[in-house]
């Protein structure tokens, strides 16, 4: 076939000054500065634009397979599995140099045997950063060359199962681990963590497979977990800082702790002094409220300068457990207390906490309270009394009830209750 | 705690950091506005360089005076400490208005002083300037010349950008590219030259024609497509050119398609229908702007390929004899015969 060699020269009559090209000749980092701002498609398809810019982008070191960069109009699963299979393959083919990030969050791609292909391709790399994330479909089962990608840094899953190999010793340079919605074993989950020396973050949430929580990381500073599980133990997590965890599942009153040995709260702080913000979430504080529960911790976490936590107002072992947290964080800067309501009544739990539990207690950094979710119960109000009582610089407490029931009373409560700081406002929200 | 280190300080003045630019000319710059620059810090504290006239630093080749200015209202700017990020964020998007090449100056100089904040800013912009663009305009903006061959354009592109745009384009390329094959097997001996005038469809050289036609040209934007395939349709059943009702037009077409008249006529219209063409879905897809927008481009394509139709026409006038039997009814007259003039081999 007799092609046309020849250059089409532009149709344009000539200019009075020269158009220079300044953008083909800038240096290739600068290049894949500027297309990694824009989306994987439309990178590539700066190749259409001159000789020059055919190959620019195969050097592009962060590659991102998503909705918006693979814009597939179609119905038909197939259709779509076999288009993205092409891209990706296409691209990866394509491609030269080192990828540093892979990226494949597409919203109709299902668990395909493909991705085996593609994972074990950048296990021959120094992929430095992994996101998979499958939305549709069952689990996928990820590749065991994956296991293999030592360089990796940040590892993001969802949807996915994990099943190392048993001669997997830890990702030796990874720092961020994001698993959701995954299956994991119980060994394979605390090997993976333990044999990451240097993981700093580590995000779980909707997790199956494992149920007991040992966290042995001394170098994590970030901590993210909601899910079903029995119990968490922090090991070594001594550098720990953030922590916000969730328990989604409410733990029965049945637990049997044996007599004398440290609750659950005493136990969750006893390896994290340099916490500096705790979230507790959905029915977690009724799990640390299990066991004894002191009046204070004995070594106070004076680091804590923001604490949210979600509580039951008419359990009295969740009261308990909060006055106790609170009164072992003397610098708390901000504090949320978001209400819970159950819907069983336990008769024990109806017991007010008595008056002596709220003394002895001075929240001099405390500045910001946001209380949610009430409904004037008296312990709630008591809980009130006792934050406004006792901060002297308190700068604003805002208040929203769970709804317009009994609202107008407690406000008239909360009109009587003292305040230690004189700069102190509360803010009422409407429900 | 660099002040022991320099050279000249002067209680009540500021002191200066001195800078040459590659085209050898010689400013002075406050101290804390250069040492903004990595380069020039490392530089400063490294060789005590730029305490003076005569040592002053040399800067990288990519920085010339007029962009050295811009950098340094740009350090100016920043190296403030008590702004707020949003006054940051107002002057940053202020600065980057500029036009695309003192955007890439910019871009290069901040790259050689490792001033990234600048590097990501003016990077960033310079991607919003490609994003979304067609090919055209981004050729338009930079200045780029549009020197890939056919060929290269043809190569497949159509697995990793599902532009409907893009798609069409494919298709046409993929209608052209049979029309050559097509032409290949009929023809036996053809000068090269000449073969680039014959690789050109049908559609392509009647629309290069309608597109001479001053008043279909408004109506072609939206209806080309339709009319195209109207036209081949009328023309397949030999039937009146709704152009000009030129009978040259009409009654050749059919032969234009076969280079040879050996080669029977009926054999071939159904060979020049582009499967894709004809497809419903390519209308159905595109919304009217977007078919604007295509029939543009293809008008566009439509006439590079036509580019030198003109020369071509008049060396046919001059031989007197139609390589092409295709309408020449550019100027209205019938004047060109018929493809049964003159068709024998040069």
């Amino acid at each position: 076939m007799s092609v046309v060699k020849q250059r089409i020269l532009p149709n344009h009559p000539c200019n009075a000054e020269v158009e220079v090209d300044k953008i083909s000749n800038l240096p290739a980092q600068i290049v894949d500065k500027i297309l990694s701002h824009l989306s994987l498609r439309d990178a590539v398809r700066t190749s259409v634009l001159s000789s020059k810019w055919r190959y620019k982008w195969v050097t592009l070191p962060n590659l991102v397979f998503d909705n918006h960069s693979l814009l597939i109009s179609s119905q038909d699963q197939t259709f779509i599995k076999n288009k993205i299979v092409n891209i990706v393959d296409h691209v990866l083919l394509l491609h030269s140099g080192p990828i540093h990030k892979f990226k494949l969050s597409h919203r109709d791609l299902q668990g395909v045997c493909d991705i085996d292909r593609w994972i074990l391709f950048l296990s021959r790399g120094s992929v430095k950063e992994f996101i998979l994330e499958i939305w549709k479909g069952h689990r996928y089962k990820l590749h065991s060359s994956i296991y293999l990608c030592q360089k990796l840094i940040h590892l993001e899953l969802f949807n996915c199962l994990l099943k190392p190999p048993l001669s997997f010793s830890g990702f030796r340079s990874l720092k961020s681990l994001d698993l959701q919605h995954i299956t994991m074993e119980q060994d394979a989950f605390e090997h993976l963590v333990s044999s990451c020396y240097l993981l700093e973050r580590l995000t779980l949430m909707n997790f199956e497979g494992f149920s007991d929580l040992k966290i042995h990381a001394p170098n994590l500073l970030f901590f993210d977990i909601g899910g079903v599980f029995e119990d968490i133990n922090f090991m070594d997590t001594f550098n720990l800082a953030i922590v916000s965890i969730g328990l989604y599942v409410n733990p029965g009153f049945d637990r049997n702790l044996t007599l004398g040995s440290a609750g659950n709260l005493v136990k969750f702080f006893a390896h994290l002094p340099r916490i500096q913000r705790l979230e507790v979430q959905s029915f977690f504080l009724k799990y640390l409220a299990d066991g004894k529960v002191p009046g204070r911790l004995s070594t106070p976490c004076n680091e804590l300068s923001f604490l949210s936590i979600r509580i039951n107002f008419n359990h009295f072992d969740e009261c308990l457990a909060a006055l106790c947290l609170l009164r072992s964080s003397p610098n708390l800067q901000e504090l949320e207390l978001l209400a819970r309501t159950e819907d069983q009544l336990d008769l024990r739990t109806m017991a007010n906490v008595m008056e002596e539990n709220y003394q002895n207690c001075m929240f001099n950094q405390l500045r910001h309270v946001k209380i949610a979710g009430i409904s004037g119960v008296k312990q709630e109000l008591n809980f009130i009394n006792f934050l406004l009582a006792n901060s002297p610089i308190l700068e604003r407490m805002t208040v929203k009830p769970a709804s317009v029931d009994g609202a107008w009373e407690m406000l008239k409560e909360l009109l009587r209750f003292r305040r230690a700081s004189v700069q102190a406002e509360i803010v009422y929200l409407d429900p | 705690m660099l002040e022991g280190r320099m050279a000249v300080v002067k209680p009540e003045m500021k002191s200066y950091i001195w800078l040459q630019t590659a085209d050898g000319s010689i400013q002075q710059v406050e101290e804390e506005v250069a040492m903004f620059c990595p380069m020039i810090c490392r530089e400063v504290l490294q060789t005590g360089a730029g305490s003076s006239k005569n040592c002053a630093i040399s800067l990288p080749q990519r920085v010339n005076a007029a962009i050295l200015g811009l950098i340094l209202d740009y350090c100016r700017f920043h190296q403030v400490p008590g702004r707020s990020n949003k006054e940051r964020k107002t002057f940053d998007e202020k600065f980057i208005r500029l036009d695309t090449k003192k955007l890439c100056e910019l871009t290069s100089a901040a790259d050689s002083l490792q001033l990234r904040p600048l590097v990501d800013l003016t990077s960033r912009a310079l991607a919003r300037m490609i994003e979304g663009k067609t090919p055209e305009e981004i050729r338009e903006t930079f200045h780029l010349p549009d020197d890939l061959t056919e060929e290269e354009k043809l190569e497949p592109l159509r697995n990793m950008t599902d532009d409907p745009r893009i798609r069409l384009l494919n298709r046409l390329y993929a209608r052209k590219r049979k029309e050559l094959k097509e032409r290949e097997k009929l023809k036996n001996v053809e000068v090269e030259e000449e073969q680039h005038v014959d690789e050109r469809s049908v559609d392509d050289l009647l629309s290069f024609i309608n597109g001479e036609d001053e008043d279909s040209k408004g109506v072609r934007t939206t209806k080309s497509k339709k009319k195209n395939r109207r036209r081949k349709e009328q023309a397949r059943n030999s039937s009146t050119n709704n152009e000009t009702g030129n009978h040259n037009q009409e009654s050749s077409f059919p032969a234009s398609s076969c280079l040879n008249d050996d080669v029977p006529s009926p054999s071939k219209p159904s060979d020049l229908q582009d499967p894709a063409f004809d497809e419903g879905d390519i209308d159905d897809e595109l919304d009217p702007v977007m078919k604007e927008e295509i029939d543009r481009e293809v008008e566009d394509f439509a006439r590079r390929l036509n580019s030198v139709w003109p020369e071509r026409m008049q060396e046919i006038l001059s031989l007197g004899q139609e390589r092409r039997p295709v309408p020449l009814s550019v100027n209205g007259n019938g004047s060109l015969k018929r493809y049964t003039a003159g068709l024998d081999g040069r």
